[in-house]
């Protein structure tokens, strides 16, 4: 699961972002980028075209989803592209089955200051999978991925049954496809780079293994694993004493990630915030923070 | 002869060692002469430095990406980080001529990669800052 991904920085400008250049923007200069403003101002079909790309097909037709016309075989609508005019941000969602809300694939992208882009979000689950209630705690709010609230007894089941915090249902397993469509799309857009800022240790992770190097946050992962060797301070901090801080946690990304969430880090005086991961378009940075790590 | 690798640490002092050990490994497998050995791993050493100590000043120091490329008659080693932009040019220069006790403390990083590199190339866009340097064989 990803929050915030982000394409940087200090561009070399592709002119005004106003609404009447978009096509400009699209015929001139193929190594400026382009702004999702620009592309909002396009009409909906050239719109709909570039967008399209940003789901792999293999994703849809796992679940009999047209990714033409976005439909299922009922020729009811399971796609839905907010992209409105004038607007810097770009949202993608595909659910499964009658309730829009049930989404499997959740992406959002949005212009950042730097002329660059964000992915502010892109979650990838299985719609058949069990869903645990992770997102509202028991007075029912929202958690937001259980970073302002927390639904300690649900977490509990999530982590049972294989899930990352943050989640509420397992992982489709698709990430690199869905970063190969995203490298794709961004590089069409002409840029370079993007960043992202992980959810949890697993996602870091995770983006190591997909080529990402840290923009921040490096030398907090190496502490991490440092910290969580045996006679490590992390590793005495797995005391049994929340089902989130079980001594042979240490071990697997997955064990780690439920201890950090659970706020374990306090223990060497950090928190799980401000890392940022940037993948360039192209290159493998081949980080590995957890050697031989075991899911 | 050709050939490239490359490594990723954290900007931390202690990846130093990593990085010296890097480049004494890449020339090791091409049998680079060991003048020219030394003169990468001071100037890896001394661009690497910088970036710890004022690229990611203030910031949880992220991502040092170092890659060395071999050609028929050059060696390339390109630094890739994230932090700030550093602008070589408008570095102060040291006055290297000045009495020992006059001189300023530190600033010699880039004079040193100049003085034993053949060429140099600064670059910062959105995908980080990459200092290239250039070492003909």
């Amino acid at each position: 699961m990803f929050k915030r991904l982000q394409v940087k920085r200090e561009p070399t400008k592709s002119g005004s972002s106003t609404e009447s250049i978009s096509i400009a923007q699209l015929i001139g200069d193929a190594n400026l980028p382009v702004t999702i403003k620009a592309l909002n101002s396009l009409p909906e079909n050239p719109k709909l075209r570039l967008y399209r790309t940003l789901i792999p097909i293999q994703v849809l037709a796992d679940f009999d989803i047209n990714p033409r016309t976005w439909k299922n075989p009922d020729k009811l609508p399971q796609v839905k592209l907010d992209a409105e005019y004038g607007s810097d941000k770009v949202k993608i969602t595909a659910w499964y089955g009658e309730d829009p809300q049930n989404e499997f694939f959740y992406l959002e992208l949005a212009d950042n200051l730097y002329n660059g882009i964000d992915l502010n979000f892109l979650i990838v689950s299985n719609p058949l999978g069990q869903r645990f209630r992770t997102d509202f705690d028991e007075q029912g709010r929202e958690t937001l991925f259980g970073t302002v609230h927390r639904n300690c007894a649900e977490e509990e089941k999530a982590m049972r049954a294989g899930l990352a915090p943050g989640q509420i249902r397992e992982g489709l397993r698709s990430s690199q496809i869905v970063f190969i469509h995203i490298e794709t799309f961004l590089t069409m857009m002409a840029h370079h780079a993007f960043f992202l800022e992980p959810l949890s240790y697993v996602s870091a992770w995770i983006f190591e293994k997909r080529g990402f190097a840290y923009s921040k946050g490096h030398q907090l992962m190496d502490t991490i694993h440092r910290e969580f060797q045996p006679g490590g301070e992390l590793h005495k901090a797995l005391d049994g004493s929340t089902p989130f801080r079980q001594p042979d946690q240490w071990q697997t990304v997955r064990g780690r990630a439920w201890a950090i969430h659970d706020g374990v880090l306090e223990v060497i005086d950090r928190k799980w915030d401000d890392l940022r991961m940037i993948k360039q378009v192209g290159r493998q940075a081949g980080v590995n923070t957890f050697p031989d790590a075991k899911y | 002869m050709t050939g490239r690798f490359q490594i990723t640490r954290a900007a931390e002092l202690e990846s130093l060692q990593v990085f010296r050990g890097f480049i004494t490994e890449c020339c090791a497998r091409y049998g680079i002469p060991n003048d020219v050995v030394l003169d990468l791993k001071l100037a890896v050493d001394e661009a690497c430095t910088n970036i710890i100590e004022h690229g990611y000043k203030g910031m949880d120091p992220g991502s040092i990406i170092l890659s060395f490329r071999i050609e028929p008659d050059r060696i390339l080693v390109q630094i890739t980080d994230f932090g700030h932009v550093f602008e070589p040019v408008e570095a102060p220069k040291p006055d290297v001529e000045a009495a020992l006790e006059d001189r300023e403390l530190g600033g010699l990083g880039l004079y040193l990669i100049y003085q034993t590199m053949d060429n140099i190339d600064y670059q910062s866009s959105e995908d980080g800052n990459t200092l290239t340097f250039t070492k003909f064989i």
